[in-house]
């Protein structure tokens, strides 16, 4: 096994993702091919095995429980009232209600783990008050489609548990080592609104008619209902009272409730929600049951290892190593969506990037950084096809107005390489 | 008999629903066990066999809602007769590899049942009675694929127009 070989398997790889056959079925099939032809044992039996072992585990029952969780989410009201509880607070500052999609993904991915149903929750609510109002399309649309991958970043997040299974790093440390660079992307975002809206004073249409201080306070209580499920979600994981796949289950609990106290809950709703959760569920488990195996025959047929050898000797430094992964990972991300790629990279790329002394939640971070530019990044960006369901927009149009927050975003790289206690500093203080 | 199969279908999904309904019900009983202070024992490892059990048993309803996830940005360029011939490779070895997937996860049920295999973990179950779920949904996949391949041959629908709307995943 030369190196060429391991080029070959992966080219052939993506040759055969580029035909249509679905992408868990081809991280499969290149797995059975690999084991059959270059080791004497038998595929079948080790890869049922895999996959029974890699799919039953109790980490991983987070993923089904927070997808489900988001999917009663997104058929709630609970947004409605958010963005009632956020708007009277944000009137004054420049940009006014644009603040809404930042602050409004903020808070919406620290319950929900993904990045296109916080941008297509939060959007179904912000874009038509903005548009509403007069806001200008570009910088709203924008500014959500940004916002949106926040659902990645900010704990629970689904692709932080599948890093953390890839990668067997603690899925609690990686959701605390998330919130610090959650929290400086959305300060980003909004102050990149902020002079935005300096720059083109008459774009902002003048502020909704002003109330007072009590009245803010008492929209503010719109913001309840959320703040308490992200207190019982987030604080149960922070407080170690319960592990990410209990407080994932607190938390389809609460939001539960939620719908039933405002009435949204139904038994339609609640089949919807959850055999749409299934499905989500089941699309997602078998690229990572592909995944599995895949991992285990590359494993066997020493592909990683020769990788890791073969980048070693470029004798890159560590920054030129994180510069070629992100620009490697961005050209991914335009044809494959995020968690097919941190499977994949996790399959090829973990010896790599061990060898370099890369801390592993560092990496995690970083990882999900770079599948937040994919999400906003043609030809294959799931927000922007969120964004397209929503506006009836075209494609290139709405790449155009993500395009800053992308640059945002590698600027967010930049500053954890140089600066790496923004992510590490949570895990650490969990001990 | 396409009826027959959509009720097949809609069963399977039914259980992994169900499923996906025990797991959450595993895991709550640890969180509450915990507070009031009794013990199940090996509730981890039902919350596993459950979720295995959503995943598995859900794979045919999946595709036939087209929510397996493939890239389409290069069949969308080609022209409708190459496009087809992408289309049947796609259906034949999709057949191929989840009837391959269907054989050997009920081959590991008839193992584990024949040497009597015990879970490792506190529940100490007998493996075969939750793979039984992982193949029953595996075969259920091999039969909708081959379900989806006729159907193309014979030019009638497989694929389920988008009903309902779905947050998705990313």
């Amino acid at each position: 096994m030369d190196i060429t070989v391991a080029g070959l398997l992966i080219v052939i790889m993506i040759a055969i993702l580029a035909t249509g056959l679905w992408i868990g079925l081809t991280l499969l099939g290149v797995a059975v091919i690999a084991m059959e032809v270059f080791t004497a044992k038998s595929g079948g039996d080790s890869m049922v095995l895999t996959i029974w072992g890699s799919t039953t585990s109790w980490t991983l029952t987070a993923l089904p429980l927070f997808l489900w969780m988001g999917e009663i989410l997104f058929r709630s009201k609970l947004t409605q009232d958010m963005f009632k509880g956020l708007a009277p607070w944000l009137n004054n500052i420049p940009g006014r209600l644009l603040h809404t999609n930042v602050i409004g993904c903020g808070i919406f991915a620290a319950v929900s783990g993904s990045s296109a149903a916080t941008c297509a929750t939060i959007g179904k609510i912000t874009l038509p008050e903005l548009k509403k109002r007069g806001y200008p399309d570009d910088i709203s649309m924008g500014s959500l489609a940004g916002s949106g991958t926040f659902g990645l970043m900010i704990p629970p997040s689904i692709i932080m548990i599948v890093y953390g299974v890839a990668a067997d790093v603690s899925i609690a440390k990686l959701f605390v080592a998330g919130v610090i660079p959650g929290l400086m992307l959305m300060a980003l975002f909004s102050t990149y609104i902020v002079i935005w809206s300096l720059l083109n004073k008459g774009k902002i249409p003048a502020a909704d008619t002003q109330v007072s201080l009590l009245d803010k306070l008492k929209a503010g209580k719109n913001l309840i209902p959320i703040v308490s499920l992200i207190v019982v979600v987030i604080g149960a994981i922070y407080s170690g009272f319960a592990t990410a796949t209990e407080s994932a289950a607190m938390g389809v609990l609460g939001s539960l409730v939620l719908s039933k106290v405002e009435g949204s809950l139904s038994w339609k709703s609640f089949n919807e929600g959850l055999f749409a959760a299934c499905r989500v569920y089941c699309m997602i488990g078998l690229i990572l049951a592909g995944a599995a195996f895949l991992t285990l025959s590359m494993g066997f047929i020493g592909l990683p290892r020769e990788v890791a050898q073969f980048i070693g000797s470029l004798h890159l430094s560590p920054f030129m190593l994180i510069v070629m992964l992100t620009a490697f990972f961005v050209i991914l991300g335009c044809f494959l969506d995020g968690i097919s790629m941190v499977v994949l990279t996790m399959a090829v790329l973990l010896p790599t990037v061990q060898a370099a002394h890369i801390d592993l939640i560092w990496f995690g971070i970083f990882v999900v950084m770079v599948v937040e530019m994919a999400q906003i990044t043609p030809p294959v960006g799931f927000n922007l096809f969120v964004l397209q369901g929503l506006t009836k927009r075209e494609l290139p149009y709405l790449a155009k107005t993500a395009l800053p927050f992308f640059f945002l975003l590698v600027l967010a790289v930049l500053v954890i390489y140089f600066f790496p206690q923004i992510v590490l500093i949570g895990p650490k203080l969990m001990g | 008999m396409s009826r027959l199969l959509s009720l097949f279908y809609r069963l399977l999904t039914v259980l992994a629903a169900l499923a996906m309904v025990g797991a959450f019900g595993a895991v709550m009983l640890g969180v509450l066990g915990r507070q009031f202070d009794f013990n199940i024992r090996g509730l981890d490892a039902y919350a596993g066999y459950f979720i295995a059990a959503t995943l598995f048993l859900a794979l045919p309803d999946t595709l036939r809602k087209g929510d397996h996830i493939r890239v389409t940005l290069l069949l969308q360029q080609l022209p409708a007769r190459v496009r087809n011939l992408f289309e049947y490779w796609g259906l034949i070895t999709g057949f191929g590899l989840s009837a391959y997937l269907a054989f050997y996860s009920g081959r590991l049920v008839w193992q584990s049942y024949t040497v009597h295999d015990i879970s490792q973990g506190a529940d100490a179950s007998p493996l075969w009675i939750p793979q039984l779920a992982m193949a029953l949904g595996c075969i259920g996949f091999a039969i909708a694929m081959a379900d989806a391949l006729l159907a193309r041959m014979q030019d009638r629908s497989f694929f389920a127009t988008a009903e309902g709307e779905i947050a998705h995943i990313e």
